[in-house]
């Protein structure tokens, strides 16, 4: 028997009962479309991520220590102060880097600015880091107002922040912060920075490190130095970011104070923000694939209503059964016309199911303002569930229609 | 061509079948029949004489437990499932008391229903089923279902099916069983048609006026021949006798 002919059959069979095989079709496309839209929802969730990179995308990379915990998953970043004035000192000096920031972090209590507000504990938690002036050089952190500090009484606060104090903050402002060692500097603010990278960003004031950095630890060679959690490191260009990033990462593995300071588990590892960006997207692929995962499950539900369907149809047409078998029809005949019928009924409901699911993915990442994403890939993927789903609630009750007695099938009215 | 006697289209052998519903039921108790080409042949017998069983067996819907079915020389008992059901397609032609149309399919898609099974080569579908039931004289309800079709309309539909592959035997079970006596005998007029073209016709009834239409008789009591009986052409009915008792049948 061709093809083409238990096709024309079995659309017939399926085309007789519209109400019920809409209804079985349902349980395929809610399934197919429930994990099309959280990959639509988790791709447009990435390309705005990666767009809003790419925007301000700068040849910076982030010197970082991360470990992997005993016992447990993924990665943890490590807040340990290892890397020294030293390592800064002889960064700097590497062929083909820009500047080099360090990034410490200053504990704070108090934040006092205008006629004696203050903020701190009620209004919100903000914190300070301790870095150099040239960290407003590059492209990744925009200075949007004034410029970066130049002596010890001034300061750089982010977007943040001047958000968190409700505006009232600008250039040529004094802040008075004070410090949990006890010390209670006053800044005039030079500058407003913009850096934002990728959402959110918690406020922050950036401060000289030199006099207000005072954590030290004693370096490899014995003298006491400053010493900082992480360090930012920028290359001239992006053309050279990458080899710089490899240079940047040789030191650290050869011949770094912090190399020596690591502990067993922990590792230094140097991390451009297109690193990054692989890094997060990892994660959203996961969650969406996840969230995927359980809507999948309702597939399951499907393919048992196609299943059920399927032998209830079976059992109804016991006496059409008998007649193709009288007619010349082999087991094979009639196992190929309840299959393509159960195929055609997971196949169509799978390309409904992309359909809705592309439709209720482009309401919800219009909603949320992200770019749609087509996942092409799980698109192919539905479809052969479907078959595949088709083929699977299928086999059973084909296996039972070709086993049907046409002496029996033709005596029954 | 040959100075033998031409080989019978079926010929069955001491056909033995036995069903085991609690005890034994010898259905068929060692039942033998040829089929020469061009006969026409009825089979009678009170309910549970074994009808029906010779039929499966000789329809190959069913094996034998005991005896050989040969058809067009070539014994079915050895042959696979699947080469049972194309003999089905291609050498018997099935006509049930209940019509047994595909009911969502049309009456021409009906005819050609054996013809997807077996799928010859060179032979347009549409085309046959519309010659073939234009000579059951449905020419003109070629895309009516069967539910739009009276029951004769639909019993010329079967008919046609039955043709649709050339096959060596028409196997009637009851063709008249569903139907007014008038209806049933245009049937038989067709019936008689085929026959007088040279189609070989084995046909089960248990109403003797339907059976006269036969050139013999072979009677069944509890799965055996109790005798056959020929129809010289005085006892045999032709299409005008069957009006006739079609239309006393009609007034009674």
């Amino acid at each position: 028997m061709k093809l083409g002919e238990s096709i024309r059959i079995s659309w017939r069979a399926i085309t007789g009962h519209k109400l019920r095989s809409g209804l079985t079709t349902l349980g395929v496309i809610i399934g197919v479309g429930a994990v099309i839209v959280f990959m639509v929802l988790g791709g447009g969730f990435e390309e705005n991520l990666v767009e809003d990179f790419r925007e301000d995308e700068a040849p910076v990379m982030q010197v970082v220590t991360q470990t992997e915990p005993e016992g447990g998953f993924g990665i943890r970043f490590v807040d340990a102060p290892i890397y020294t004035e030293r390592d800064v000192e002889r960064l700097s000096g590497l062929e083909g880097v820009d500047y080099v920031a360090p990034d410490g972090s200053i504990s704070a209590a108090q934040l006092r600015y205008g006629d004696g507000q203050s903020a701190g504990g009620s209004v919100g938690t903000f914190s300070i880091t301790a870095t150099n002036p040239e960290a407003f050089q590059g492209d990744a952190w925009e200075i949007v107002q004034g410029s970066a500090f130049s002596s010890e009484d001034e300061a750089v606060v982010n977007e943040a922040l001047v958000t968190l104090l409700g505006g009232d903050v600008g250039v040529g402002d004094e802040i008075t912060v004070r410090f949990e060692d006890g010390r209670e500097p006053t800044f005039t603010v030079s500058g407003v920075v913009d850096d934002e990278t990728g959402g959110f960003t918690a406020p922050n004031i950036y401060v000289p490190v030199d006099p207000y950095y005072t954590l030290t630890i004693v370096g490899p060679d014995g003298t006491e130095q400053r010493a900082y959690g992480t360090l930012t490191v920028a290359a001239g260009s992006v053309t050279e970011l990458e080899a710089v990033q490899d240079r940047v990462q040789a030191y650290f593995d050869e011949e770094s104070d912090a190399r020596q300071l690591t502990e067993d588990n922990q590792e230094i590892v140097v991390r451009t923000t297109e690193d990054f960006v692989d890094q997060v997207t990892d994660i959203i692929d996961q969650f969406a694939l996840f969230l995927g995962g359980i809507a999948a499950i309702s597939l399951v539900v499907g393919s048992i209503g196609i299943a059920n369907i399927m032998i209830v149809s079976v059992t109804e047409r016991t006496r059409e059964i008998g007649i193709m078998k009288a007619v010349g029809a082999r087991k094979r005949d009639i196992v190929q016309l309840f299959l393509v019928e159960s195929v055609i009924l997971g196949v169509i409901g799978a390309a409904l199911g992309v359909v809705v699911g592309l439709g209720a993915g482009y309401l919800g990442v219009t909603y949320f303002g992200w770019p749609m994403a087509y996942p092409i890939k799980w698109i192919l993927i539905a479809v052969a569930v479907g078959l595949g789903v088709g083929i699977l609630s299928g086999l059973y009750p084909a296996w039972r229609a070709a086993r049907v007695d046409p002496i029996e099938a033709l005596r029954r009215e | 061509m040959s100075q033998s006697p031409p080989q019978p289209v079926v010929a069955a052998r001491d056909l033995r079948r036995t069903y085991h519903l609690g005890e034994p039921v010898h259905a068929l108790d060692g039942v033998s029949l040829e089929l020469p080409k061009g006969s026409f042949t009825a089979v009678m017998g009170p309910s549970g004489s074994g009808k029906s069983t010779l039929m499966n067996l000789l329809g190959c819907l069913d094996t034998a437990d005991e005896g050989t079915v040969e058809i067009r020389g070539q014994p079915v008992a050895s042959l696979s499932d699947g080469e049972r059901a194309r003999i089905r397609g291609t050498e018997i032609g099935f006509i049930f008391q209940t019509f047994n149309l595909m009911p969502r399919l049309t009456a021409a898609e009906n005819v050609a229903l054996p013809l997807v099974f077996t799928n010859p080569e060179g032979v347009d579908r549409r085309e046959r089923a519309e010659r073939l039931l234009s000579r059951v004289g449905l020419g003109d309800r070629l895309d009516h279902a069967p539910s739009e079709l009276s029951g004769g309309q639909r019993q010329r539909v079967a008919i046609a099916r039955a043709l649709a592959n050339e096959p060596a035997l028409v196997l009637a079970d009851e063709p008249t069983g569903n139907l007014d006596t008038e209806t049933g005998a245009e049937i038989m007029d067709i019936f008689a048609e085929l026959n007088a073209a040279g189609r070989t016709i084995l046909m089960v009834t248990h109403e003797r006026h339907i059976a006269e239409h036969a050139e013999r008789i072979v009677h069944l009591v509890d799965g055996e021949t109790e005798r056959v009986e020929q129809l010289d052409s005085a006892g045999r009915k032709d299409g005008s006798e069957g009006s006739t008792a079609a239309g006393t049948g009609a007034e009674s």
